[in-house]
């Protein structure tokens, strides 16, 4: 296994630099379009501001030069500062949004997965059934809603009408526990939502595979019990394929949490992202795909490791 | 012939196959109502995009000059009420379909135009070149497709045809996998072979021949993918990236609607989340419709218990000594247009203790769904339809699954044939025997372990320990085969069901395996069933012999007979084929054609337009099983024929 981990983690290298570069040539692009100094300056800009922007931002130098200047303050946690407020560094803007983000996608895989997993079983254990058809509808729906607008629902009827959660804000972990599990649990239940739909999809159909394999007849040929054969026999095989479905949609999910956080009023990394693209705030948007880019791989990495747990074939012969 | 003539009849051939399934694509398609909902709200929506003007009564844009009429509910001015600036949302919705539809439009035509060339290269080039461009192609992938959408968003303007090429390029890496996965398959098929070999060049095979039969594929992904481009492209509209502020945008509309349904109720969501989740839901399931309709049928559960049917009464008739006891039994299968196939009928067989039955016949004669009908382990949608099944003087044709459970691998013991298959790939050797012993074994975890060791070691497993913590794909065919006679045995059990236990092995194995059984059996004085399409394994380890043939017993002989005189014709015919039998030069004989499906056997004897012998009379009248003292058989002429045995070869 410890190979398995080491092999994924060495082809994480490419990627980064991928993802480095990618985010670097972003602020490339965007010069090409106009001054990105005299934008961040705004039209009377003065002839300082301009000078002092180009100095912040080493403008001047070859391009390579100022990839290798880039990625070597990265490396070290200085992504530069912020052009629209020099006094604040990127990085710590950063470590200040990203655990909103972080918070809410997790806690909404944690559902989505958890409810998912428990329609998806009931409805390949019986496909065609009645409880299979109702399941299969409200995935249906769930799928085709955006969960911005099941969010916007939630929080009408849970916490305007009812008052039982909060319909804004975001409260640090450290002020409060519960108040951060209350901030955060209508952002995750609507960002969860498609999860459900999604994971009950893959494990539905697996399910029944895995449960018309010879290995599950060969199983109730040796009386095992029914629970057993599903819970032993045909839910570890059937993880597989839904392990990888559940990646994919961790990495939706980031990018998704962006809508939650616009709907509840938090300052995560998604309105970080929207103000910099918004303002062209360069420095910061360099700082934000790469961290985000890093928590995708993270997230990839995760995922091939649980995918390695479940298959032993994929993991005994990498 | 000349290279033009072979490439025209190269591809005379495909229209025909097109055309047929053409129609009853369409049919499968309008039958289910769903898909036809969905159809027409997606013609709605499409008109919307042509002619917004002629299903929307208002100007989209202008707004109530006195705010007066702001936020209004449902009216009969304002069918769906208004927005803030008083403008109608009825109006406003019916106008968003153009960004909608134009989202669609400019996603496809980049996801298309980039994914199928990047795809029919890496497939058809292969080697190097394809492993570049699929691993270039799986990074892109794997990233949030919001996030790709906004790297293009901040390189160009924001602006909701930028942020859609952003999506397109996103959208372009799953028709990359697609089409480079059927340019594979296509690759590989025989008349790309043949256009290769007459010297079309590349690009001309690919347009010619692999592009028409993408076709289908690209349209079921184009379906699926515009309910995703639609949603994504509301969610940047939503973020402020996507459509302008004032556009009737579905996105747009209900970022307005946030800023302002804590105050003004929730109505304002309605309209354009409305919009939006039906016309997603639309193309879904219109996509999920056309999938269907191309050709994938719903699968069915191997746990769904077998279906109970109103049986003839059952006379108790099961006095005798046999271990197992099958009267009469018959199995259907549920097929087109309320009819049932009855893929098993009439069949009946008894097995003594210390006996060993062997049951032949090609494959689709009906032995393994004999046995599983007989262990109440019929696949559905199949089910018992007649019969009855009797196992150590109890009855347990309808046995609750329950008491099955007791039953089947404590008393009888099944080995399946692919060895490998019949082991669960995620488990460990020793969790899959330890749990086998759990379950009908009084002992605790560890003891069952060390039991499973000795098993294993009885059947001859080298180094027992070590391979109870492996996993199935790490053992041989040999080795899994073993290890699943070690587990139908691990409990003694009265009867051994052995489903062709040594197909999938080679010979020296295969006798190791027949004399291992064949100990095992002297030793607890079981009754053996051996199912097997090899006469070679009958011969040496059948006391007893079941011939069936198309769901039915066509002859049942002690091995002896069966072999010094066959009487039923399809007996004789699979003696001969025998390779012991063969009489040297030329190839060895076959039985011409195949065992016909259920859904067509003939009305009189079954093996009759197979038969040498076959008269007018074998193809009208249906032949009953008849008692030759304590042998059976079933075909009309048999008082005719005095077949000999098989000529031996002299070695």
């Amino acid at each position: 296994m410890a190979r398995y981990i080491g092999v994924r983690l060495l082809a994480m290298v490419p990627l980064l630099f991928a993802i480095a570069v990618i985010s670097f040539a972003i602020a490339v692009a965007m010069e090409a379009r106009g001054s990105i100094a005299g934008s961040v300056c705004g039209e009377g800009a003065t002839i300082e501001c301009i000078a002092q922007v180009e100095r912040q931002l080493g403008l001047d130098d070859p391009m390579p030069i100022r990839f290798l200047r880039w990625i070597a303050g990265a490396a070290t946690g200085d992504l530069g500062t912020s052009l629209t407020n020099e006094s604040v560094s990127v990085a710590s803007l950063i470590a200040d949004r990203i655990g909103p983000t972080l918070s809410i996608v997790t806690y909404s895989l944690v559902i989505g997965v958890a409810a998912g997993m428990a329609m998806g079983i009931v409805s390949g254990v019986r496909p065609g059934g009645a409880a299979d058809r109702v399941l299969s509808v409200v995935s249906a729906a769930l799928i085709a809603a955006p969960g911005f607008v099941l969010a916007m629902l939630l929080s009408w009827w849970l916490a305007v009408q009812w008052g039982w959660l909060s319909p804004a804000g975001y409260t640090r972990p450290s002020e409060s526990i519960t108040g951060w599990i209350r901030s955060i649990t209508l952002p995750a239940i609507g960002l969860a939502l498609p999860t459900v739909a999604l994971v009950q999809r893959q494990l539905r159909s697996s399910m029944t595979n895995a449960l018309q394999s010879r290995y599950v007849l060969a199983a109730r040929a040796r009386g095992i019990r029914r629970t057993s054969l599903i819970a032993e026999h045909a839910l570890p095989n059937a993880m597989i394929p839904t392990v990888t479905a559940i990646g994919f949609r961790a990495a939706a999910a980031l990018g998704l949490t962006f809508t939650v956080e616009v709907v509840f009023n938090i300052n995560g990394m998604g309105t970080l992202l929207i103000t910099a693209i918004q303002t062209r705030n360069v420095t910061v948007l360099q700082g934000s795909m790469l961290v985000v880019g890093i928590v995708v791989l993270v997230v990839n990495l995760l995922v091939d490791i649980s995918y390695g747990l479940l298959n032993p074939k994929v993991r005994l012969e990498s | 012939m000349s290279d033009a003539s072979t490439a025209t009849a190269v591809s005379a051939q495909q229209p025909v196959r097109a055309a047929s399934a053409r129609s009853r694509f369409w049919m499968r398609l309008f039958r289910n109502p769903l898909t036809v909902t969905a159809a027409v709200w997606v013609t709605l929506l499409v008109l919307a995009w042509l002619w917004p003007g002629l299903l929307a009564p208002h100007d989209p844009y202008a707004g109530d000059v006195t705010l007066t009429r702001t936020f209004e509910g449902p009216s009969w001015d304002h069918w769906l009420g208004t927005d803030g600036q008083g403008r109608d949302l009825y109006s406003r919705v019916v106008f968003g379909a153009r960004f909608a539809v134009n989202s669609i439009l400019i996603a496809t035509v980049v996801a298309v135009g980039l994914g199928v060339p990047v795809g029919l290269f890496s497939g058809w080039r292969g080697g190097r070149a394809d492993r570049i461009v699929m691993w270039i192609n799986d990074v892109l992938f794997s990233l949030p497709i919001v996030l790709l959408a906004m790297a293009v968003i901040i390189v160009l303007e924001p602006s909701l045809p930028s942020a859609m090429l952003g999506v397109g390029i996103a959208m372009a890496t799953r028709f990359a996998r697609l089409t480079r996965a059927l340019t594979l398959s296509e690759k590989e098929e025989l008349y790309v072979d043949a256009a290769r070999i007459t010297g079309l060049s590349p690009s001309t095979i690919l347009r010619r021949y692999i592009a028409p039969n993408l076709l289908p594929s690209l349209i079921v992904q184009i379906a699926i993918i515009s309910g995703a481009v639609i949603l994504i492209g509301a969610t940047l509209s939503f973020l402020g990236i996507g459509a302008k502020l004032d556009d009737p945008d579905w996105g747009v509309m209900l970022a307005r609607a946030r800023s302002d349904f804590r105050f003004e109720g929730i109505w304002q969501i309605v309209p354009a989340g409305g919009a939006l989740v039906l016309t997603v839901l639309a193309f879904n399931l219109l996509g999920d419709g056309i999938r269907d309709s191309l050709g994938r049928d719903a699968a069915n559960s191997s746990l769904t218990v077998p279906r109970k049917v109103a049986l003839p009464p059952v006379v108790q008739l099961h006095a005798s000594s046999a271990v197992l006891s099958i009267r009469d039994l018959a199995v259907g299968f549920p097929a087109a247009g309320g009819m049932v196939n009855r893929v098993l009928s009439d069949v009946s067989l008894e097995v003594f203790p210390g006996e060993t039955l062997g049951v032949v016949g090609e494959s689709g004669s009906g032995k393994s769904m004999t046995m599983l009908a007989a262990l109440g382990l019929t696949p559905a949608p199949g089910y018992l339809s007649q019969g009855s099944v009797s196992f150590d003087g109890r009855e347990v044709t309808f046995l609750p699954e329950q008491e099955w459970q007791e039953i089947r691998g404590r008393d009888i013991g099944v080995i399946f044939q692919e060895p490998v298959a019949a082991l669960n790939p995620a488990l460990r050797v020793g969790r899959q025997m330890v749990q086998s012993l759990l379950v009908h074994t009084d002992t605790s975890r560890s003891q069952a372990r060390v039991r499973a060791a000795e098993l294993l070691a009885e059947v001859q497993v080298p180094d027992p320990e070590r391979r109870l913590d492996q996993y199935p794909h790490e053992l041989s065919g040999g080795m899994a085969q073993r290890v699943g006679i070690a587990m139908a045995l691990a409990c003694e059990p009265k009867l051994l069901i052995a489903d062709e236990p040594t197909t999938a092995l080679d010979v020296t194995v295969q006798g190791q395996i027949l004399d291992l059984l064949a100990e095992v059996q002297r030793r607890h004085e079981m009754a053996v069933i051996l199912i097997t399409h090899d006469l070679g394994v009958i011969a040496d380890a059948a006391d007893r012999v079941l011939v069936m043939y198309a769901g039915q017993v066509v002859e049942t002989a002690p091995v002896s007979t069966l072999f010094s005189q066959p009487r039923h014709p399809y007996t004789r015919a699979l003696l001969d084929t025998m390779p012991q039998s063969h009489r040297g030069h030329g190839d060895l004989p076959v039985i011409a054609g195949v065992v016909p499906s259920a859904a067509a056997w003939p009305d009189g004897c079954r093996f009759a337009p197979r038969c040498e012998f076959a008269t007018d009379r074998c193809r009208t009248s249906v032949p009953l099983l008849e008692a030759i003292g304590t042998d059976r058989v079933r075909c009309v002429r048999h008082a005719e024929f005095e077949f000999g045995p098989p000529v031996e070869t002299t070695a």
